[in-house]
Order: structure tokens, then C-alpha cells, then sequence
């Protein structure tokens, strides 16, 4: 999906549902194995592997930019078609657009930490991240 | 239609499409015969969902092939009874209402291909709910990819989808083989099934299984049990049962010439572990006994009916058979459904016990004969379950014991 977006870094190291995993109404990650539980996403980067599990995970997704609690942008290892399609859906019914990249050249887990500022530039295909405390990549 | 001259709907729709279809590297667009939304249950779908279809339905969106509806969250009759909050059930029938404006066949159930659809072997479809998927083109050999929710509304909107995946024969081959051999199946019961669709499923992940040993052959009630199953343990889309199911006639068709990635056994352990996982607690005194998940056919509420036949439920258990309303309307002409409720029990239609809000009852403990349920139930409900066959759950539930204890396969 292409767009714009810039945040802090929130990375979850495992697999995520969106339905069962994150609660929409809030952003708050609830699912306790993705090593992130209680973490919330909104307005951030989020960064994970991939997406996992249920179908109902596209609905979610949505919900959750309904609600203004959307990350600002994904970053994944390999992006489920789960993501995409409430991230095109996102776009056609409340105009945000929230850029989610992945075939990133290093494994975005673990080349970003959290709290780092990243750039998303899905047009070009730019991932720029400033370390939170050590400077640029 | 991409370019918005067939309106709004229309455009949007393709526009999904057309980007799964890059993204999976498809060659065109062909031409689907059916599609089963799963994006049914406000539950699932929430406000967004609801919006999404409010709009497509005024925007005058028609659905172009025969569409059926997957589980609701109320049962659109005794959701007052079963304490569902009206302001909810409200929004169920605002999103049942759009559904009827775009023409989609208010089924309402997870196994449509029961009662509800028609489907045949090598169709191009478009299906959306895990276990209609796997049975779908597994037991049928119809052809769908998984769908998330909102694309099957998309591809009951354009008729079409991308081709790629599981459209394409030589992605429907088996990767990895299976062998049931050191397991007595002659006396499995569909619970029994579902254990082994929990073990298939945690074994291959997205690979194709191919199973073997299956004998004497398996029921359609037996093979939803393992759809399902191996549909929540893994992303199983579909499986073979060599000498069973249509692609499968021997292993060389199963196989398709290419080679056998891996071979893998399932026994009694690996059945007795899986059941294990299944349960949070071993045995208890559960308050809730959920039957039919996916939805019983007629022939599953009658082993119902006969196990509750001349008893009476205790007074603080509830237990709740769910079903389609056909597979309903049949088990009433028969008896079923009387009897059940004369022993206690509810025959509940259109909905699931994972999406019915359940606040006001305060459940403790579950039982279920249902692999699927007692995976979820925990996360989404909030519960204890415990994982037994139709018989342990009926027979506690009815006083001729005094706890319903967690399932382990036959020894042989």
C-alpha cells in the first residue's frame, strides 16, 4: 500500500492476529503471546512478522481506523493479504491512507527497535529509521 | 468496472481485487459461480463492517453470482431469550437488512455446504469462513483461496476474482503424507475427528496433507469435524483422503507426479496429546455445554435427541445445540427438537456461541464435543473448557455422571 507516514517504532517479535490480537477500540495490543501484550499501536509504526489467523482480521483492521486508533503505518517481513485489504478498504471509506511495506532487504524485526523514529515512504520504497538513541541508518 | 463507469460498489470492488491479484502475481480475472460471506456477524466485523455494507447496499450494490450468509450474532427468533442486548441485536439486523438489498441468501451458517449451497466438484467459488473453505475444496473439490472478510463481499460484488493459488491444478496437489494407519478408526466419532483435524492441522501448517488410513470411510459429519479442525490448528485450505475424497482417488492423483515433500504418521499419543491440548481443565462441573460447532446437520441433533430421550438437563446447566434454521426446521418435523427441549435444552439457529454476546450469563466452565470451539473459546469467550465426546458431554449434562472429564482417543 502506498502512502506517506512517520512514528515511533512499536515491534512485536511473533506472528499477530489482528482479531483476538489487538483490540480496535484502543489500539491496545491483547494478545499475550506476541511479546508486545499491552503495548498499543495507535498512531504508530508497527512493526511485526506477519499476520496470522483469522479472516476476520481485515475487519479489524478497519475498525480500528474507524475508531482513530489505526497504527500510522505496517511494517512486516511478508504482508498477509489480511492487512491490504482493510488498508485499500481504509483509504475507500474514511480517506486515510496507512502505508504498510514489507520485502524490506533485512528483517525489519530486527534491524528496528522500539521507540525508534521511522520514516515510511511506500511511493519509493524508502524505510528510513532514527535510532532513539544512537543516531541514523 | 475498474474505472468507476459501473459505480461506486463496483469500483471498490475491483480495485480490492485487482490488488490481491498483484500481489499474488495472478494472471487475469476469472469468472466465480459462488460465494459465502463470512463478513455476516457484527460481532466480527464491528462498526466499520456494518458502515461498509450500510453503504455498498444504498449505493444500490447487487451481488452478481448466488451468495450465502455465514453465522449471525443472534439468533434472529430467541436472541430475547438468550439475554442478547437489543441495542446489539439492532445492529445484527441492520447488517442482515444490507445484505438483503445487495440479494445474498440469508443461510446464515458456517456449513452452508449442508444446506444452503450448491456446489460442485472443480467449480470456481469464492469462499470465506475457515471450515467451509477446507470442506469446500477438500470434500466437494470445488476451488476457493482463503478470503478474508470484506474480499468475499468484494467477490460476490464483481462475480470475479484473481486467479491464483488454489484455482490453478497443479497448486492443489499434495505435499505431505499422513498416515492414519496406527489409529482404529472404525469407532471414531466426529469429536474423534476433530482431534485428528487438530493434530493434521498443528502438523503441516499451509502445506496440503495428505491423509491415509482412513477407513472405514469418514461421514460428511466426520470430515466437517476435520475441516474445521485442521482449518483452526493450521491454515489448512484444503486436504486428501486417499480413497475418499474426489482428488484422491489413489495417491499418484493425490500426489499429481510431484514428489512427497514429507511423511509424517498420526497415532494414538499424538491423539491423546492434541485432546489434552484442547481442555484448560481435565474434568469439572461445567455450567455451559455448546454442541455444533460448525452447525449440527439433522442426523447430529438426533444422536442429540436420543442421548437426552425420557431425561431432564440439571437445573444449573445450560446446554445450547447450535445449527442452521434448515438443518432446524428438519430436526423439528422429526421430533428432534422436542425432545431436546423437553430435556431442557435450546436449538439455537443462525449464530455461534463465539460471537452471541454472552455477558449476561456469567458461564464458568464449558464442555464441548467441538475441537474448534474449545481452541477459541478460551481467548474469546473468557472460559474453561473442557474438550469430551457428544455422549461424556450429554451424560453429565443429564446427571448419569457427575463430571464431564476431557476426551482421549481409543486405545486400540
Amino acid at each position: 500500500m502506498a502512502g506517506k507516514a512517520k512514528g515511533e517504532a512499536i515491534v512485536a517479535t511473533r506472528s499477530i492476529s489482528f482479531w483476538g490480537g489487538i483490540d480496535p477500540k484502543t489500539g491496545r495490543i491483547i494478545d499475550k503471546r506476541s511479546g508486545s501484550f499491552g503495548k498499543n499501536i495507535s498512531g504508530k509504526v508497527f512493526v511485526f512478522p506477519y499476520g496470522k489467523g483469522s479472516s476476520t482480521s481485515s475487519a479489524v483492521f478497519l475498525e480500528a481506523v474507524r475508531c482513530n486508533k489505526a497504527p500510522a503505518a505496517i511494517v512486516n517481513a511478508h504482508t498477509e493479504p489480511l492487512l491490504t485489504v482493510g488498508a485499500i478498504l481504509a483509504m475507500k471509506l474514511y480517506g486515510k491512507s496507512i502505508p504498510v511495506v514489507d520485502h524490506v532487504e533485512t528483517d525489519p524485526c530486527e534491524v528496528i527497535a522500539n521507540h525508534d523514529l521511522v520514516e515510511v515512504d511506500a511511493d519509493r520504497g524508502i524505510l528510513m529509521v532514527t535510532r532513539a538513541r544512537r543516531g541514523k541508518k | 468496472m475498474l474505472d468507476g463507469e459501473y459505480g461506486y460498489a463496483l469500483e471498490t470492488a475491483m480495485s480490492v481485487l485487482v490488488k490481491l491479484g498483484d500481489m499474488y502475481g495472478a494472471d487475469k480475472m476469472i469468472e466465480i459461480d459462488n460465494v459465502h460471506v463470512d463478513a455476516s456477524t457484527y460481532a466480527g466485523i464491528h462498526e466499520a463492517g456494518l458502515h461498509f455494507c450500510k453503504t455498498l447496499a444504498k449505493e444500490n450494490a447487487r451481488f452478481r453470482v448466488p451468495t450465502t450468509l455465514c453465522i449471525s450474532a443472534i439468533d434472529f427468533s430467541l436472541w430475547r431469550q438468550l439475554r442478547v442486548p437489543s441495542k446489539f441485536a439492532k445492529k445484527q439486523r441492520e447488517l442482515a437488512e444490507a445484505y438483503a438489498r445487495m440479494g445474498a441468501t440469508p443461510t446464515w451458517t458456517c456449513a452452508p455446504y449442508q444446506y444452503g449451497s450448491g456446489i460442485r466438484f472443480g467449480q470456481d467459488i469464492a469462499w470465506a469462513e475457515s471450515n467451509a473453505i477446507a470442506f469446500a475444496n477438500s470434500v466437494v473439490g470445488a476451488r476457493t483461496n482463503r478470503y478474508p472478510d470484506l474480499v468475499d463481499i468484494c467477490a460476490a460484488l464483481a462475480g470475479k476474482v484473481p486467479r491464483f493459488g488454489l484455482y490453478l491444478k497443479e497448486n492443489r496437489h499434495g505435499q505431505v503424507l499422513l498416515s492414519a494407519d496406527a489409529i482404529e478408526t472404525g469407532h471414531l466419532t466426529c469429536t474423534d475427528y476433530g482431534t485428528l483435524g487438530y493434530c493434521i492441522g498443528a502438523a503441516v501448517g499451509q502445506k496440503i496433507p495428505v491423509i491415509k488410513g482412513l477407513s472405514p470411510r469418514p461421514s460428511v459429519d466426520h470430515l466437517k469435524s476435520l475441516a474445521a479442525a485442521a482449518a483452526t490448528s493450521g491454515s489448512v485450505a484444503l486436504f486428501h483422503i486417499i480413497g475418499v475424497t474426489p482428488e484422491a482417488r489413489n495417491s499418484a492423483e493425490a500426489f499429481g507426479n510431484s514428489a512427497i515433500e514429507e511423511k509424517m504418521s498420526v497415532g494414538d499419543e499424538e491423539l491423546q496429546r492434541a485432546a489434552m491440548q484442547l481442555s484448560t481443565v481435565e474434568e469439572g462441573q461445567a455450567d455451559f455445554v455448546v454442541l455444533g460447532c460448525p452447525h449440527y446437520s439433522v442426523e447430529q441433533i438426533g444422536e442429540v435427541a436420543a442421548l437426552l430421550e425420557g431425561s431432564r438437563i440439571r437445573k444449573n446447566v445450560e446446554v445450547w445445540v447450535f445449527t442452521s434454521r434448515m438443518a432446524s426446521m428438519l430436526a423439528r418435523r422429526k421430533g428432534y427438537v422436542k425432545t431436546i427441549e423437553a430435556a431442557g435444552g435450546k436449538v439455537l439457529c443462525d449464530t455461534c456461541a463465539l460471537h452471541l454476546p454472552l455477558g449476561a450469563w456469567s458461564f464458568q466452565t464449558m464442555a464441548t464435543d467441538s475441537a474448534k470451539m474449545a481452541h477459541y473459546a478460551p481467548a474469546i469467550i473468557g472460559i474453561d473448557v473442557v474438550f469430551a465426546n457428544t455422549a461424556e458431554c450429554l451424560n453429565y449434562a443429564t446427571k448419569r455422571q457427575e463430571r464431564v472429564r476431557s476426551q482421549y482417543c481409543k486405545k486400540k
